[in-house]
């Protein structure tokens, strides 16, 4: 293991490996990726994997244009053999209640403005999308032709490969044990195979930020929430959209090897970082999704599991340096969208940390907005 | 190929049933599996595998491996080896993955 490096990355989910790859490709060098387990072994690699661009807050609108787009080129930027599966079937997000109705209709607004083609679609032409749908509790959706999803344990693998290729280094299986300070500065990272000196940290842990962060004495303004999800077994492509509905609690998707993906929030959830399965979601799950689509009322479930959703107090990620503590860098916080937002995520931190001029509004995205009481304020999170 | 005679057990026919399977009717008692009468009828090849499309026979016959799976009475992904026959029962081959009703 290498004993020095210019900038030190804690995490191998998908965070980690495009802050990686857009730091090399902006310049920077000596850059190692430390992951504890396997790159995607945690949010990554357990997420719903949706892609989307209908959101309520302009910024999450802008960040995941940006992340959409590139997604796009992925395979042209990333050179990947396999593909990163980028599935852009569409994405309905189901309105079912007259709130969530007006609401809907502002963030379709809100979505043209910025130059995002979401339309409204009434609950015969949802059905034209997606047939299987039951579209009695529909009052209406709204849908985006350009969403949809995305392999994450592929377009991980493609972030992660491109890094390696430009110098980048991964040490995988190596737990982070410490974090080490000199005079009120970053000086070196503790591992369990050694001691590594830096004066760069970032913290892109995902649902263990906070975790990372008290090795340091940095105490973060972030929780981890339990979610749980579940896969069936494959059957011929029927679902080509991604639906999703915060008033019936639900998202469901179609992989192109034919399982269907879906998951929902549960009350009462444990916020001690344990992501064992939780029986009574699968009862749930069955409930809500056969109510909207009947026909999967005989597909077997294969499995479940959980992972974390890092919440922050606005659902907006946290890209900062933490002010106490110079050469500490945090990209957290994502709230259960850092997935597709990745592309964003590896940019903006690139250019934070390197100094560049800004190509997205990170800034907002600071801690600042804590103190100041700017809050970004978000409604379309499930 | 039935075992008509038990050193321990008492083996009692129950009455006997006809189904179809791929149009061809298929002569069974009504205490077995699809899976069974296939194969005491001398059918072998249950399924195809879905990426390379070679031949699948009866295999766990517990309704573990999937390698039996049909399409009854318009239902995809039946495991036909833990699921009895009716009379009048359609069973088909199935190609691919299966579609829900």
């Amino acid at each position: 293991m290498r004993k020095t490096a210019d900038i030190v990355i804690i995490g191998g989910g998908i965070s980690g490996v495009t802050i990686g790859y857009f730091l090399l490709k902006h310049g920077a060098k000596n850059v190692v990726l430390l992951e504890r387990d396997y790159l995607t072994a945690g949010a990554t690699g357990r997420c719903g994997a949706g892609i989307r661009q209908q959101w309520g807050a302009p910024l999450n609108c802008r960040m995941s244009q940006f992340s959409c787009e590139f997604f796009e080129n992925a395979q042209d930027e990333l050179d990947y053999a396999h593909g990163i599966e980028f599935h852009q079937g569409g994405y309905l997000m189901l309105a079912t209640t007259e709130n969530e109705l007006e609401q809907t209709r502002k963030n379709v607004a809100l979505q043209n403005s910025l130059g995002i083609a979401s339309k409204m679609l009434s609950p015969e032409e949802t059905k034209e999308i997606v047939p299987l749908l039951d579209t009695k509790k529909i009052l209406a959706a709204a849908y985006h032709h350009k969403d949809g999803h995305l392999n994450p344990f592929h377009t991980t693998q493609a972030f992660a490969n491109a890094f390696k290729r430009l110098g980048g280094e991964i040490y995988i299986n190596t737990n982070v044990t410490g974090i080490t300070t000199t005079q009120g500065k970053i000086s070196g990272v503790d591992t369990e195979h050694g001691h590594i000196a830096t004066t760069i940290v970032v913290n892109a842990a995902g649902g263990y930020s906070q975790a990372v962060a008290a090795l340091a004495g940095v105490d973060l303004p972030l929780h981890s929430e339990r979610h749980n999800i579940l896969v069936t077994e494959p059957v011929e492509p029927m679902l080509s959209a991604m639906l999703m509905s915060f008033s019936l609690n639900f998202y469901c998707q179609q992989v192109p090897h034919g399982s269907f993906i879906m998951g929902r929030t549960c009350p009462d959830q444990p916020n001690d970082l344990r992501i064992t399965a939780d029986s009574s979601f699968l009862e749930a799950m069955a409930k809500t999704i056969t109510d909207v689509l009947p026909s999967l009322k005989n597909l077997r479930i294969l499995r479940q599991w959980a992972g974390l959703y890092n919440m922050s107090p606005d659902k907006h990620p946290i890209y900062d340096q933490i002010p106490q503590l110079p050469g500490f860098y945090l990209a957290a916080g994502f709230s259960g969208h850092g997935f597709m937002m990745a592309p964003a995520t590896g940019l903006s931190m690139a250019e934070l940390i390197l100094g560049l001029e800004p190509t997205l509004p990170w800034k907002q995205l600071g801690f600042n907005r804590f103190q100041s009481g700017e809050l970004l304020l978000e409604s379309s999170v499930v | 190929m039935r075992i008509s005679e038990h050193p321990i057990l008492d083996l009692k026919r129950s009455s006997p049933v006809k189904f179809t399977f791929d149009g061809t009717e298929i002569s069974a008692f009504d205490n077995e599996t699809i899976a069974v009468a296939l194969h005491a009828a001398g059918i072998r090849t249950l399924s195809h595998s879905v990426n390379k499309h070679r031949p699948r026979g009866l295999y766990c016959a517990i309704g573990n491996c999937s390698s039996c799976v049909m399409i009854v009475d318009g239902e995809a992904n039946v495991k036909t080896c833990i699921t009895l026959v009716q009379d009048g029962m359609v069973v088909e081959s199935q190609k691919g993955k299966g579609n829900l009703q």
